[in-house]
């Protein structure tokens, strides 16, 4: 997509290649394919593959998501050429090299000793315990299980390679300072000869929490307790997914926007931050609310985020608080094009789910015509009060006064 | 003073107000005035009652927020075009006209201890925050920006009205605006929004310099609440405003590149070199400010497990002697050059980013426009980037930080 005026070209490549797609029972292969697949190519290695990207000032990275694993950069105007070069090596034809995954591998284990320590990930790591059964894509971080990280073989980050990173269903965007037809251009040349892959089929149960769970991990010398309150949501091409996005507006996905947000933060001073996502991924992915309180105030924050829940759920909302749901997500569309990176965001997440090319004149549309049955429905529907996961991380709690 | 650059590829405006108030106005005490104050210019005026500019802003699905570093405390706000003259209605508002009610004080003490508790999870905030009240002696930068829980409970209302009516006015802020439409109708109607707030007499105050830090300082923390050691760096260096803060720049680029953490950008600069591929770290950076007054150069390493603090410390200490000894050759400094010019070049693409960008440079005296600041970037050479690495990475200006994770 050409942007008048701009310097420089941000850049995304998709490939289905996320935890959703992760072989069954072996979380953390995924992560570590695409950090090995930085280390070198068949043509440099990751010392030459370094010097070159830096001569460029470009910058890269590869994270694996909840579905796809993302390619993402931006290089300057002239240099779209050598850079998209830079990638389709990496994304191509990666070494793999025995040392490249011992390297990654030791990175990796000592980021997982890090986030024991980190009370926002283990509070999420103990979230998705409870919420996902063992063996679902979700169940681990994309950082991956311990044992697995220790124990993956180079064949087996090979064969992840070969069967997960493929050109069928993988998306590139390219946003900025360009010539569509040159950079079309560029782009067929570095990626012309990438062939192979099947559609990725993997099938996974529905997710339904019978109860509430709950579970509170003590991180030792912490001043502040993490929370995690969700459910499993709806894939992202579940025709109700915009509803549930003004759902999650009105009920929490803004700290100030919001009805938790304004309740938790702004009207009883609990917490600093505090706010919800809902992942659109291809099947349920974590719809949840986050927040950082003291342990003093835990319970407190956790009892008025489900009485602002409640308030939803029975309809009792006001006629502004959902004007203001629809109306910011309509406008951060609007915002959101003043970055090349932003822009092709909103192109990628339509080409990846199909959603049609018309989704970015529609979904404004479909924003406004969501009305306040909808979200009741949505609520009553995905955010049960008596069924949800709870995991709190942090000093231990103290008693209730 | 208004500053306005026209940004035509999207149809927004983004809108900052920096005040020369911050860390360094602050005395012992009440340090964290000024962010508790950023805080309280949420809470409503007599025209917009709490809430109603929150939910304005987020009726237009703008990006708006504040922040307080050293030198000033900035609100931004960036909108969609036709909402420009609303954002400036609200800033030019609250500029004098802000309630910071006991009650909306009290409320909001909760959450800014919740932010410094927050931040106080972190190992490497701790570590950074001790090292900085080390290596300062006099200067008020030693202090840092939050303040200490104890202080931020004893904060009152008066105290933090005071704070603002001293600081809060147009002889002491300015005003830098990017979007889209032509850069004097852009300052037209800024000029006309903040026309009826008066100046005030603003205080004077000399601030003494740091005075010379005649040898190496050291500190430990302990804590069970981090995995992995870390060594921190900090030199005296620089004003941004000194004609060598460009290539203090450059030199940040050269160690860390300008990457971290699991970006593949950067991976061919010293530090990552010479301890991430040698497996002394598993991450690095450096970080040099640009601040009114001489701030801290500062690196930090993240120890991989089964190395030793003072393993790294030594090999962070010869990659900056190296710097010192061996000048960069032609290969190595076209990448640092190139990589000094994206870190302009890229941000500069968003507009939100170019405003905080003019501002900063501005705040700090760095340059008087994103062109002048780019222009000294690309006049840095080699001996250059070597006299400023001499300059800096001395022994006597060093304060060594380690943070030591302990069993719980």
């Amino acid at each position: 997509m050409a942007i008048p005026g701009l310097r420089s070209v941000s850049a995304l490549l998709a490939m289905e290649a996320g935890q959703f797609f992760e072989p069954a029972g072996r979380p953390g292969v995924a992560r570590l394919t695409a950090q090995a697949m930085l280390r070198g190519t068949t043509k440099r290695d990751a010392r030459a593959w370094s010097d070159a990207l830096d001569a460029l000032g470009a910058s890269a990275r590869l994270d694996v998501g909840s579905h796809a694993a993302v390619f993402s950069g931006q290089s300057l105007a002239d240099d779209l050429g050598p850079y998209l070069d830079l990638v389709a090596e990496t994304v191509v034809t990666p070494a793999l090299a025995p040392e490249s995954l011992e390297f990654v591998r030791a990175h990796t284990l000592a980021e997982i000793e890090e986030q024991k320590k980190d009370t926002r990930s283990v509070a999420d790591q103990a979230w998705r315990e409870l919420t996902y059964p063992a063996g679902h894509p979700f169940r681990t971080r994309s950082i991956g299980d311990e044992e697995v990280v220790r124990g993956a073989a180079i064949g087996e980050i090979r064969a992840h390679h070969r069967d997960g990173i493929h050109p069928h269903g993988s998306v590139l965007v390219l946003a900025g300072a360009l010539d569509p037809g040159r950079a079309f251009d560029l782009a067929e040349r570095a990626f012309g000869s990438w062939t192979g892959g099947d559609p990725a089929g993997r099938t996974v149960a529905p997710v339904v929490l019978d109860a509430a769970r709950r579970r509170a991990v003590v991180v030792p010398d912490k001043t502040q307790a993490d929370i995690v309150l969700g459910w499993p949501g709806l894939p992202r091409r579940d025709p109700r997914f915009t509803k549930a996005q003004v759902a999650n507006m009105v009920f929490a996905a803004d700290t100030f926007a919001s009805r938790a947000g304004q309740v938790v933060r702004d009207e009883l001073g609990l917490a600093y931050y505090v706010f919800s996502t809902i992942s659109g991924t291809a099947t349920q992915g974590p719809w949840a609310v986050r927040m950082g309180v003291n342990p003093e105030n835990v319970e407190r924050a956790i009892a008025v985020t489900f009485t602002e829940l409640k308030k939803i759920r029975d309809g009792a909302i006001a006629d502004d608080d959902l004007a203001l749901a629809r109306d910011k997500l309509v406008g951060e569309l609007e915002v959101g094009r003043e970055s090349p990176g932003g822009v092709a965001g909103m192109v990628l997440e339509a080409e990846l789910f199909g959603l049609g090319d018309d989704h970015l004149d529609r979904y404004p549309r479909d924003i406004r015509a969501v009305t306040k049955a909808d979200v009741v429905a949505i609520a009553s529907a995905l955010l049960p009060i008596d069924r949800y996961a709870l995991a709190i991380a942090g000093p231990e709690i103290p008693p209730a006064r | 003073m208004i500053h306005a650059l026209e940004a035509r590829h999207a149809p927004v405006v983004s809108l900052w107000v920096w005040y020369h108030v911050g860390g360094r106005n602050e005395v012992p005490g009440t340090t964290g005035m000024s962010h508790f104050l950023e805080h309280m210019l949420f809470k409503g005026t007599a025209k917009h009652p709490k809430g109603d500019l929150d939910r304005l802003l987020a009726r237009y699905g703008a990006q708006w927020n504040a922040f307080t570093n050293e030198d000033v405390t900035c609100y931004f706000e960036t909108v969609p075009r036709d909402r420009y003259e609303v954002a400036l209605e609200l800033e030019a508002d609250r500029m004098r006209d802000a309630l910071i009610s006991t009650d909306e004080v009290e409320a909001e003490r909760t959450v800014i201890v919740s932010e410094r508790e927050g931040y106080e999870n972190d190992p490497s905030f701790l570590l950074g925050e001790s090292l900085q009240a080390v290596a300062y002696d006099r200067h008020p930068y030693g202090q840092g920006v939050i303040g200490s829980k104890f202080e931020i409970k004893l904060m009152t209302r008066d105290g933090l009205y005071a704070h603002y009516r001293k600081h809060y006015a147009p002889n002491n802020a300015y005003v830098v605006v990017v979007g889209d439409d032509r850069a004097e109708a852009l300052v037209e109607k800024a000029a006309a929004a903040f026309a009826a707030v008066k100046a005030v007499e603003l205080p004077e105050r000399s601030l003494a310099p740091e005075p010379p830090q005649m040898g190496e300082k050291r500190l430990v923390v302990h804590r069970a609440g981090g995995a992995l050691p870390i060594v921190q760096l900090g030199f005296h260096t620089l004003a941004a405003s000194d004609p060598r803060a460009a290539a203090l720049q450059a030199l940040v680029v050269a160690l860390a590149g300008g990457g971290g953490g699991d970006s593949a950008s950067g991976r061919s600069s010293r530090l990552y070199r010479g301890l991430v591929e040698k497996e002394l770290a598993t991450e690095i950076d450096a970080s040099f400010g640009l601040t009114k007054d001489p701030f801290l150069f500062t690196i930090e390493a993240t120890v991989r497990p089964g190395v030793t603090h003072r393993a790294v410390e030594e090999a962070l200490l010869a990659e900056l002697q190296r710097l010192v000894d061996e000048p960069l050759d032609e290969a190595e400094f076209a990448r640092v050059r190139r990589g000094v010019l994206a870190s302009v070049a890229f941000p500069s693409d968003t507009i939100t980013w170019r405003a905080f960008r003019l501002g900063s440079l501005l705040s700090s005296g760095a340059a008087p426009s994103i062109g002048a600041w780019y222009e000294a970037l690309s006049r840095v050479t080699p001996a250059d980037l070597r006299a400023a690495a001499a300059l800096t990475f001395v022994e006597r200006s060093r304060t060594v930080g380690h943070f030591i994770p302990e069993a719980a």
